[in-house]
């Protein structure tokens, strides 16, 4: 999966709205996407249907990726961006239930968005800030560097080293694994 | 010392990252006809896109087809009222106002078909 591959997938869909090079640029991603968006949300099923909005965006918005930096540092910035959008809708959503007096329906919308499995990592995201998770998955699962985050998060640099650093003391600290480590 | 320390330190912040890195670690998800249904989508959303100037175009005409005729017809008699002279003068230096609207549409179909092409 080379950076040009991507580069040549990109350039046949702006020039000419080609739908099977978009077709493989999906196939190539998919994964990297849903993974990202799986530990965000802790969800499966939203975090497909968040997948498959965070592509039709970067199907109506595939031209303004200038190629500067890797594809799927652009395509995570879009899939976090879509993430961060049904957030507010939902957020939004709540609000409105919640003043016309269905606080309770609310409530156990929240309780119905489980994870289908839980693991260590869901515990350990569960105590990060939104921008922490994204953060912090973009670095250690997606492999992206301070660079392509500080792109995909619009954060400084420094910024998202610093939130790095703050989201592993967090683990730490709530998971006591300097002891661990130290016997 | 020192040095050692600075050794010390890294490799704690490099086993660290590592335990990170293989927890966050997680195997690649089959496609099982996710990047199938996203191009379904988009072929979807492109034809929507074609299709609705057309149709708009077309729902434009219907619905404005039955006003415009009134409006032509009540010009029409109106021109009765006009003196003979005046009317003799009209009718060979303006066009027929028929004609203007037909060739309103007809422009109009041909910017749709342009604008086809070009998708």
């Amino acid at each position: 999966m080379t950076r040009s591959e991507d580069h040549q997938l990109v350039a046949r869909v702006v020039s000419g709205q080609d739908t099977d090079a978009f077709g493989e640029l999906v196939l190539r991603h998919q994964s990297h996407v849903r993974n990202f968006l799986r530990k965000l949300t802790g969800d499966y099923t939203v975090a497909d249907d968040l997948a498959q909005d965070c592509f039709m965006h970067a199907w109506a918005k595939l031209q303004t990726y200038s190629g500067r930096g890797s594809f799927i540092g652009w395509l995570l910035k879009v899939a976090y961006t879509t993430f961060l959008q049904s957030k507010r809708k939902s957020k939004r959503y709540a609000e409105i239930l919640e003043q016309v007096g269905h606080a309770t329906d609310v409530e156990s919308r929240g309780v119905d968005v489980q994870p289908d499995e839980v693991t260590d990592l869901d515990r350990f995201l569960a105590v990060l800030s939104h921008d922490e998770r994204a953060v912090m998955v973009m670095s250690y699962a997606c492999g992206l560097s301070h660079r392509e985050i500080s792109d995909a998060t619009s954060m400084p640099v420094g910024t998202v080293k610093s939130v790095i650093f703050r989201g592993k003391e967090k683990i730490r600290n709530s998971f006591d694994i300097k002891d661990h480590q130290h016997g | 010392m020192i040095s050692k320390i600075i050794n010390m330190a890294d490799y704690l912040k490099d086993t660290e990252d590592r335990m990170l890195e293989s927890m966050f670690a997680s195997a690649p998800i089959a496609d099982d006809g996710f990047s199938g249904r996203v191009i379904k989508k988009v072929r979807r959303h492109i034809w929507v896109r074609r299709l609705t100037l057309p149709i708009a175009a077309s729902i434009g005409v219907l619905v404005s087809y039955k006003p415009v005729l009134g409006l032509v017809q009540t010009l029409a008699g109106l021109t009765a009222l006009l003196p003979e002279d005046m009317m003799n003068l009209g009718s060979s230096i303006i066009p027929q106002l028929p004609m203007l609207v037909l060739g309103g549409m007809l422009l109009g179909a041909c910017m749709v078909g342009l604008r086809l092409l070009e998708d």
